[in-house]
C-alpha cells in the first residue's frame, strides 16, 4: 500500500501547499472494544438487569394463515407472578420502515399471516412463569388456506394475505432505459434464462433482545435494544405507543451481529415497552432462536428471468430482467429491496439498455427484508454465470468478458447512477493474477473447477425512508482537558467494528492516537443523529461529519498553537499529539494537550460538529433514485471446488478475493468483513435454506436444521485490498462490509460449471442436486 | 426456553445408589448423564419426567480400561470427548474414536457420554455403528445383577432400546480386534462439523493372508437401527478385494438400506451415498487390515 497523501485544512479556508502520510487511517488496529467482548467484560441487551425489572414472553401462532376468532387469557392472569397480558388490541398501529406502505403490527390484529407470528404477550416475574402462562392463553383461529410459493399467489386473488393487495402484489414496479427490445433484436447473440434465488436468514449470534423501562413518574420510556436504526425505531415506537419522541429514549448495547436483520424494530421492542408502560416496571423479551427465525427479515427469494444481449465482440447490449420477489407476509424493506434488485443491474458492467419489471409478491412465510448486500446478491447471482455462458459463446476467458465491460471511475449508468470512482478492473485483474486462473480455468481434472465472478454495492444511500432533507448524519466532537478528545456520533457498530473506525478517522484529522479518541455512540440521547448501520453507509457519510467537525476543531486550536509556537496562523500541522510548523517542524512544536488547556483557559469550551447530506443527483426517474449512493465499494473472487463424484458434495478449498474499498481505513477490520461476506455467501450457495412446509409450517427454525458453514467448511481465503484512493470520500475511503458476499456465489457456481460441465440455476447447490446432476450426465453418456 | 415440567431431581453418590433409586422410581425417572440430548427434549416440551437420577458424575460409570490383548471397557458415562481423546483406544479402536470426534460440537463432546449416545438410541448417532462393528457388548446393570447384550440387540428402534426400568446401562466391553483386522468408519453430512448424519457407517474386515476372513458392514441412519449387512459378507468372504468386488458390495448396500426421507436428506440421496460410503469404507479398511 503506497502513503497516502492528506491536505490539513485551515481556519480561513486558505490553500496551503502541504499533503502529510496518514497516521491513523490505514492501522491494522485490533477493535478497540475487542478484548472486552471477548473477556465477557461489557454488556449485551440480555446481560442486562434493571431494577424490579419482569420476563416478557410472546405467544405465536402455529399457523401460516388464520383469522383470530378469540382470545382468552384469564387463566393466564390467574397465574401467580403474571403481571399483563396483551394483544393486538392493544396496539392497533400499524408499523413498518418505510412509514407510507407500514402493515405491521406488534400484535396480529385479527389475523395471522405466518407461522409464528405474535398473538400475545405476557410479563411475569420470571421467564418461567411467563412461559407457562402461554400455555393457558386460548385462543380460537379459524384456519385460512396457506400460499407458500409467490408464482402461486399471484394467481390466487381468492385468497387475500392483505384486503387491500389483489393477487397479493405487494408493489410493482417497472423501468425502462433506452430501447431493450431493439436492442436485443439487433444483438449478435442471445442468452435466456431463469434463476431462483433461495430463502434464507442472517444466522447473527446475538437473538433479537429489548428492555424497555417506562417511568410512571415522568412519563418516559428507555428502551434498551438491539437494533441497528435506532432513529427508525425511535420514529415508529412514537407513532406505535402515540407518544412524542423526545419522551422516548433509545439505548443500544452491544451487538452481537445484525447483517440487516437488525434493521427493522422487532415486535420485542414493542410489546416490552407496551408491557412496561401496562405495569410500570422494566420488562425484558429476549426472543428464542425459533423466533429470530420467525421474525427473520432475511433475503429476499427471487424468481428470476433474465436475457442478456450482446454485439459481436461480446459487449452487453442490453438486459431484460423480470424479477418475482417473494416478501413474505408483510411488507418491511420490501419496497427499497425490489428497485434495489433493479439498480444493480447498471453496475460494474456498461449497460446501455436497461428493463426492469418487478414485482413483490406476499405469502404466508416470515416476512423478507434487509439482509447483508440486499438487491444485489439476487441478480448478481444470474448476470456472472451468464457473462461466463457468453465468455464461451466468444470464445473469450470470463476474465477478458468482464474487463472488457468493466465500468470505469466517472460512470454514468442509463439510470443515471453515477460512479465517481472504480478500481474495478484492477480487482479482476489481481484475483486472476493471485489465483492463477488463466492457467487452471478450463484445464483442471473432472470433479476439480474454478470459478470467478464481480460485484460492487452501494456505499450509503443517497436518500431517507420518509422525506426529509435534514442531514443523515452528524458528528460532534468534544475536546476538553479532563478527557481529550471525545466523538459523539449515533452511527450503531453491530459487530462490523464502527467504533473503532469513528475513533481512527478523528484522530486522523485532530492529530492523536485513535486509543485516546472515546466515542459515544448508540443512544439517541446522549449521541448525535444518525439514520443507521444499512447500505454500508458508515465510513463514508460518519467519515465525512467526523471529518468535518475535526477540522472546525483543528481551525480553533491552530491559532493557539501558532501564537504558542511563535509561527504564522497557516502554516501548522497537527499529527501524533503535536502541533508543529510545516516549515520548521523540528524548532517549533507543541503539545496538542497544552493548547487545548490554553485554549480553554482563554476561549471557554471547545465542542464542533459536522454533519453529512449526501449528494442529489438531477433526471432520476420511474424509482430509480434508489440504488444511488455517494460511491461504490466493487471486488472480484476467484472460487476454487472440489466435487465430489460420488456424494455430489462441493467443498470449497480456496477463494481469492480482491477489494476497492477505497482507502482501507482499518485494512485488518476489512478483511474481517470480506472473510464474513464470503462466509455468508457460501451458507448460501452450499447449505443454507429456510424450509416452509405446503401448509406454511416452518420445518427448521433451529441452528442445529438450519445449516450454516462452520469453521470447519471455510476454504483458505486469499484477500488483497488493492490501491485505491477515492477523491470524493473521507480519507478516500469506501465500503467493504456488503460488497464482498456479492461475487461469491456465482463464483462457486461458475467453478463448480468448469469442475462438472453442469450449470445450475438454484440455489442451494446442494450434494444431492450436485448427484442427481452427475447421475444424468453418465446416462446420457451411455 | 425453560423446562416447565415439574421434577425431583437426584444426584447418587454411588453407582449403587443410583440402581436403588432406579428400582424405586422405575419408569418415572429419566436417567440423564450428559444431557445434550434430555435437557433438549424437556426444554421442548417433546417429554416429561416426574424425577431425573443423575448419573453423570458417577466415577464408577466412567473410565477406559484399554489393555493389550484385553479388549477394552468403556464406562457408559465417559465423555464422548475422553474417547475422543483416548490415545489408547485411537490406538486401538481408532473408528469408534474418530466417530466420537464427529458428534456434535465440541461443547456437546465435552458433557456428552458413550452411554448417553446409545441409550438415546437415535438412528443418526455417531457411536452405534462402530460399536456394532467392533462387536461391542453393553452391560445393563440393576438390583437384581448385570446382563450383557450386544449393543445391536441393545437398540431396538428409533429411540427405542431393550433397556428396562430400574436399569443403567453401566459399560461397554470391546472384544479385542482380530488380528489383521481394521475397521473404519465414515459419514455423509453436508457439513464438515456440527452434522446429524444423513448417513454413516463402519466397516470391519479381518483378513486371511489377501483373502477377506470376516466382514461386518454396519449402517447407521438408513433404518431405525443401526443395519447389520448381510449380503456384504455373503460377497466378501473369502475373497480377495477386487474393483469388481468394491462396486457389487456399494450395490448390496444399497439394496439393503431402507432410509426414509426428512430434513436433512431424501431417501434416494441416502442410497446413493450409502452406496458411495460403502465403496470408500471397504477399501479403506482392506487396506488398513492388510497393514495390521
Amino acid at each position: 500500500m503506497s502513503n497516502k497523501m492528506y491536505e490539513v485544512s485551515n481556519k480561513y479556508g486558505n490553500y496551503k501547499d502541504y499533503t502529510r502520510e496518514f497516521t491513523e487511517v490505514g492501522r491494522n488496529l485490533p477493535r478497540l472494544d475487542g478484548a472486552a467482548k471477548v473477556t465477557g467484560k461489557v454488556q449485551y441487551t440480555d446481560d442486562l438487569v434493571l431494577p424490579r425489572m419482569v420476563y416478557g414472553k410472546l405467544l405465536r401462532t402455529t399457523h401460516a394463515h388464520a383469522k383470530i376468532k378469540s382470545i382468552d387469557y384469564s387463566e393466564a392472569m390467574k397465574l401467580d407472578g403474571v403481571l399483563a397480558v396483551i394483544t393486538g388490541e392493544d396496539c392497533p398501529i400499524p408499523y413498518g420502515i418505510v412509514p407510507h406502505n407500514a402493515n405491521e403490527h406488534a400484535l396480529a390484529n385479527g389475523k395471522v399471516r405466518n407461522w409464528g407470528e405474535p398473538v400475545a404477550a405476557v410479563a411475569a416475574i420470571d421467564e418461567r412463569t411467563a412461559e407457562k402462562a402461554l400455555e393457558l392463553i386460548k385462543v380460537e383461529y379459524e384456519v385460512l388456506e396457506a400460499l407458500v410459493d409467490p408464482r402461486e399467489a399471484i394467481k390466487r386473488d381468492d385468497v387475500r394475505i392483505h384486503e387491500n393487495s389483489p393477487n397479493n402484489i405487494a408493489y410493482e414496479g417497472v423501468q425502462l432505459y433506452g430501447d431493450p427490445d431493439g436492442a436485443l433484436k439487433e444483438s449478435h447473440f442471445v442468452l435466456e434464462q431463469e434463476y431462483y434465488s433461495s430463502y434464507v436468514n442472517h444466522g447473527f449470534i446475538e437473538p433479537q433482545s429489548a428492555i424497555a423501562d417506562f417511568d410512571v413518574n415522568t412519563g418516559k420510556l428507555h428502551l434498551y435494544a438491539t437494533c441497528q436504526v435506532p432513529h427508525y425505531t425511535h420514529q415508529q415506537l412514537s407513532k406505535v405507543l402515540e407518544m412524542p419522541m423526545n419522551k422516548i429514549r433509545i439505548t443500544v448495547p452491544l451487538i452481537g451481529g445484525g447483517f440487516g436483520g437488525k434493521g427493522v424494530a422487532s415486535q420485542a421492542d414493542f410489546c416490552a415497552s407496551i408491557l412496561s408502560r401496562k405495569i410500570g416496571r422494566p420488562v425484558k423479551i429476549t426472543y428464542e432462536r425459533s423466533e429470530v427465525f420467525a421474525t427473520n427479515n432475511g433475503r429476499h427469494p427471487c424468481y428470476m428471468k433474465f436475457k442478456m444481449g450482446f454485439d459481436k465482440e461480446g459487449k452487453i447490449t442490453a438486459v431484460d430482467f423480470t424479477n418475482l420477489m417473494e416478501g413474505g407476509a408483510y411488507a418491511g424493506w420490501g419496497i427499497v429491496v425490489l428497485f434495489y434488485t433493479a439498480s444493480m443491474v447498471h453496475i460494474p458492467y456498461k449497460v446501455p439498455h436497461v428493463r426492469f419489471d418487478g414485482k413483490r409478491i406476499y405469502t404466508n412465510k416470515p416476512v423478507a427484508g434487509a439482509h447483508r448486500g440486499l438487491g444485489g446478491v439476487q441478480p448478481r447471482f444470474a448476470m456472472e454465470q451468464m457473462l461466463d455462458e457468453a465468455a464461451k459463446h466468444f470464445g473469450m476467458t470470463p476474465f477478458e468478458i468482464r474487463m472488457l465491460n468493466a465500468i470505469e471511475s466517472g460512470y454514468t449508468a442509463k439510470s443515471q447512477m453515477y460512479v465517481p470512482h472504480s478500481e474495478y478492473k484492477k480487482c479482476l485483474e489481481v484475483v486472476v493474477e493471485k489465483s492463477d486462473f488463466l492457467k487452471k480455468q478450463g484445464k483442471l481434472p473432472y470433479g476439480k473447477g474454478i470459478g470467478m465472478s464481480g460485484g460492487y454495492y452501494i456505499s450509503g444511500t443517497s436518500y431517507t425512508l420518509y422525506l426529509s432533507y435534514k442531514p443523515h448524519t452528524v458528528a460532534t466532537i468534544k475536546i476538553d482537558e479532563e478527557n481529550g478528545a471525545t466523538v459523539f456520533c449515533g452511527a450503531t457498530d453491530i459487530g462490523q467494528g464502527c467504533d473503532t473506525v469513528m475513533a481512527q478517522m478523528a484522530a486522523e484529522t485532530l492529530g492523536l492516537k485513535s486509543e485516546d479518541v472515546k466515542t459515544v455512540t448508540r443512544d439517541t440521547t446522549l449521541s448525535t443523529f444518525d439514520l443507521g448501520t444499512f447500505a454500508s453507509r458508515l465510513t463514508f457519510a460518519a467519515g465525512w461529519a467526523i471529518r468535518q467537525a475535526a477540522e472546525k476543531v483543528n481551525a480553533e486550536l491552530f491559532p493557539v498553537a501558532a501564537a504558542l509556537m511563535k509561527c504564522r496562523g497557516d502554516e501548522v500541522a497537527v499529527k501524533d499529539g503535536m502541533f508543529y510548523s510545516i516549515f520548521e517542524g523540528n524548532k517549533k512544536k507543541v503539545p496538542w494537550t497544552e493548547v487545548v488547556t490554553t485554549y480553554i483557559e482563554s476561549n471557554g469550551p471547545l465542542t464542533c460538529t459536522g454533519q453529512f447530506t449526501p449528494p442529489r443527483r438531477k433526471g432520476i426517474v420511474q424509482g430509480g433514485n434508489i440504488g444511488h449512493s455517494p460511491t461504490f465499494g466493487l471486488s472480484a473472487q476467484v472460487a476454487e471446488v472440489d466435487v465430489c463424484l460420488d456424494t455430489g458434495k462441493v467443498t470449497v478449498t480456496k477463494i481469492t478475493e480482491a477489494g476497492d474499498c477505497g482507502v482501507p481505513i482499518n485494512p485488518m477490520s476489512v478483511k474481517g468483513q470480506v472473510h464474513g461476506s464470503i462466509q455468508m455467501g457460501l451458507g448460501q450457495a452450499l447449505y443454507e435454506e429456510m424450509k416452509i412446509a405446503p401448509d406454511g409450517r416452518f420445518v427448521n427454525p433451529s441452528l442445529h436444521d438450519y445449516k450454516m458453514p462452520t469453521t470447519m467448511d471455510m476454504p483458505e481465503i486469499d484477500a488483497y485490498i488493492v490501491d485505491s484512493f477515492d477523491p470524493s470520500a473521507p480519507y478516500g475511503a469506501k465500503e467493504s462490509g456488503e460488497g464482498p458476499i456479492q461475487p461469491t456465489i456465482p463464483a462457486v457456481f461458475n467453478a463448480v460449471y468448469d469442475a462438472i460441465g453442469v450449470r445450475f440455476h438454484e440455489m442451494p447447490l446442494t450434494p444431492e442436486k450436485v448427484l442427481n446432476a452427475i447421475k444424468a450426465q453418465k446416462a446420457a453418456k451411455k | 426456553m425453560n423446562i416447565l415440567c415439574e421434577f425431583d431431581y437426584y444426584a447418587p453418590k454411588t453407582k449403587s445408589e443410583a440402581l436403588e433409586l432406579a428400582e424405586k422410581l422405575g419408569t418415572k425417572a429419566k436417567l440423564m448423564a450428559g444431557g445434550t440430548d434430555l435437557i433438549i427434549q424437556l426444554k421442548e416440551s417433546m417429554i416429561t419426567t416426574e424425577a431425573i437420577i443423575d448419573i453423570g458424575s458417577l466415577e464408577e460409570l466412567r473410565g477406559i480400561k484399554c489393555e493389550a490383548g484385553k479388549g477394552a471397557e468403556i464406562g457408559a458415562c465417559t465423555t464422548i470427548a475422553e474417547i475422543e481423546f483416548s490415545k489408547d483406544l485411537k490406538a486401538k479402536y481408532g473408528a469408534l474414536a474418530y466417530a466420537a470426534g464427529e458428534l456434535g460440537g465440541a461443547s456437546v463432546r465435552m458433557a456428552a457420554t458413550i452411554g448417553g449416545n446409545c441409550c438415546h438410541s437415535s438412528p443418526a448417532a455417531e457411536t452405534p455403528a462402530s460399536l456394532v462393528a467392533y462387536g461391542a457388548k453393553v452391560v445393563l446393570s440393576s438390583k437384581k445383577g448385570d446382563r450383557e447384550l450386544p449393543v445391536e440387540d441393545f437398540i431396538t428402534g428409533n429411540r427405542k432400546n431393550e433397556l428396562q426400568p430400574g436399569e443403567i446401562a453401566t459399560k461397554f466391553i470391546l472384544p479385542e480386534p482380530a488380528p489383521k483386522s481394521a475397521c473404519k468408519y465414515g459419514y455423509i453430512g453436508l457439513r464438515n462439523a456440527m452434522e446429524i448424519d444423513a448417513a454413516n457407517m463402519a466397516v470391519n474386515i479381518t483378513l486371511d493372508g489377501d483373502k477377506i476372513k470376516d466382514v461386518k458392514l454396519v449402517m447407521g441412519s438408513v433404518y431405525l437401527r443401526p443395519l447389520i449387512s448381510e449380503a456384504v459378507p455373503a460377497l466378501l468372504k473369502g475373497q480377495v478385494l477386487t474393483e469388481e468386488l468394491i462396486q457389487k458390495v456399494g450395490e448390496a448396500a444399497q439394496s439393503e438400506a431402507k432410509p426414509i426421507t426428512d430434513v436433512r436428506a431424501s431417501a434416494e440421496y441416502r442410497k446413493d451415498v450409502i452406496g458411495a460410503l460403502a465403496r470408500r469404507l471397504t477399501k479403506e479398511a482392506y487396506e488398513a487390515a492388510k497393514g495390521a
